[in-house]
């Protein structure tokens, strides 16, 4: 049995081995704070959403999908400089790739029951969830919650 | 075979390491790799809560600035990068250099902890708290709401009635006290009188509006506001009672004044409402979604800011150390959970500040 400890091998990822300038990786000091420099400016850039310099108005859509392209640009610049993913081996894939795929699949499970949740329902539902609608007393379609579903009212 | 193994000597193993890291960094990295789910969860838990709600609080209602919120995302790309450049120095064996950054990037990151702290207390000081018993949201402006302002008035006036000798501070109080119990009264009465006509639902509409007023009713006129009228999204049925019944409301607010430099920035923009003007009020408020998005609000930054604390706390022991090349790979490892917390704070920026 080896004795991982005292492995060669193993030994030769150790940070204060020589030998690790080899595996060692990364960017120079100017990369990296030219990195940071365009992470602020993009941190300015999705905060320009919120001033009156915004030349799209209030439409909300263009409004968020322009900053979650910027947050995913961001997201991306740390990952790959400053955690140094661009420099490291096929390895990463191993680790990062199944983790974002149960991350999606975790949020996109929440949409049919929680995300979709008011979709269809009766404006009475929305607004008065403790009363029992007019379109659902007379047996039409609608999900207003009978009043003793409820009984404690609104609060939480 | 049995001859063979002893006239043999046995193999000699070589151990190959499954990834070509440290065991350190590769437990870091599995470990960032549950993170990712976790914050997903979270994240992913505040997003379908909040577009599925029939009602969300704009960040204005709740208190929330998007400056401040901005700052603190500069703030915390500035901690990483100081991690970045201590790695750098450590790996070139400056362990003065390396240490020097690190307690920068301990210093940024209790800024970061403090502008958050100064945040939560611009939320508690107006009743916005996650939960029972301290919140005292109310999600509209019904009977409930009705009582449990009835209920406060009522807990705040007796002691003062109960006494025989009263200051004028006291006989102030009960003046007021008394002023929204007649409001009450009669918002409560019309509503018994009528029940199917707005009108009981307007005044008490008004009287959550005058405790506490929020800017997406009141539209401001500084227009460097997202739309934050986005609520109540039906296709189908565009009943305007509750558009009407809202602006009814917010025409009739007396106490319509923009915070003044007086007040914490942290308020800065929003508007006064009795709960402001007599902070010993402290009456139930009314936001549609409120209670939704104080749950996430404070879940979603409350586990960051945990996350932070951990972060400083390995700085914090990282400062009693040499930090000379053997030590490179304990600051690549912190380093790393720290751009991790760091990317989640990227993307719940825009979410809870500007969406």
């Amino acid at each position: 049995m080896a004795n991982l400890s005292h492995d060669p091998a193993h030994q030769s990822f150790d940070a204060a081995d020589p030998h690790s300038a080899e595996h060692g990786h990364g960017g120079s000091t100017r990369t990296y704070v030219m990195v940071a420099l365009a992470l602020v400016f993009l941190t300015a850039c999705s905060y320009w959403t919120y001033t009156p310099f915004w030349p799209f108005g209030d439409n909300l859509a263009i409004k968020r999908t322009w900053m979650m392209a910027v947050s995913c640009t961001k997201a991306m610049l740390v990952i790959l400089f400053f955690m140094h993913l661009k420099w490291e081996a096929n390895w990463k894939w191993v680790l990062t790739v199944p983790a974002s795929m149960m991350s999606l699949l975790l949020v996109l499970a929440l949409v049919p029951d929680v995300g979709r949740r008011m979709r269809g329902a009766s404006r009475e539902r929305m607004t008065h969830a403790a009363e029992l609608s007019a379109p659902a007393a007379a047996g039409k379609s609608g999900t207003a919650l009978h009043p003793a579903e409820h009984p404690a009212g609104e609060k939480h | 075979m049995s001859d063979h193994s002893h006239s043999a000597h046995p193999p000699k193993l070589e151990y190959q390491p499954a990834l070509p890291i440290p065991n350190g960094k590769l437990c870091l990295w599995l470990f960032l790799s549950t993170e990712i789910m976790f914050f997903a969860g979270l994240i992913g838990a505040y997003i379908v809560l909040r577009f599925g709600a029939p009602a969300w609080p704009s960040t204005h209602d709740v208190h929330l600035v998007e400056l401040m919120g901005a700052i603190n995302t500069a703030v915390l790309i500035g901690s990483s990068i100081t991690v970045v450049l201590a790695l750098e120095a450590a790996k070139q064996n400056n362990a003065s250099l390396a240490k020097s950054w690190i307690v920068l990037t301990l210093v940024l990151g209790s800024v970061f902890l403090g502008v958050k702290a100064f945040e939560y207390r611009a939320k508690f000081s107006h009743g916005i708290y996650p939960g029972l018993p301290h919140s005292g949201i109310y999600e509209s402006a019904n009977v409930n709401y009705a009582a449990a302002v009835r209920l406060r008035v009522a807990e705040l006036k007796n002691p003062l009635a109960a006494q025989e000798k009263r200051t004028e501070e006291e006989d102030a109080k009960i003046q007021v006290l008394d002023s929204i119990a007649a409001e009450l009264d009669v918002a409560e009465k019309t509503l018994r009188d009528n029940p199917e006509s707005p009108e009981g639902r307007v005044l008490l509409l008004r009287l959550a509006d005058r405790i506490y007023p929020r800017a997406s009713v009141h539209a401001l006129q500084d227009g460097n506001m997202h739309d934050e009228r986005e609520h109540l999204k039906i296709e189908d049925d565009q009943d305007p009672l509750e558009e009407e019944i809202e602006k009814a409301a917010s025409a009739g607010t007396p106490l319509l004044t923009l915070a003044s430099a007086e007040t914490s920035h942290a308020d800065a923009g929003h508007l006064i409402g009795l709960n402001d003007q007599y902070p010993w009020l402290k009456l139930p408020i009314m936001i549609p979604g409120g209670n939704t998005w104080a749950s996430t609000y404070f879940l979603v930054t409350g586990f960051h800011a945990i996350h932070v604390i951990v972060g400083l706390i390995a700085f914090g022991l990282l400062c009693t150390q040499t930090l000379n090349a053997a030590y490179s790979g304990v600051i690549e490892n912190v380093g790393l959970y720290w751009h991790f917390v760091d990317l989640v704070w990227i993307f719940l920026f825009p979410l809870l500040y500007l969406f």
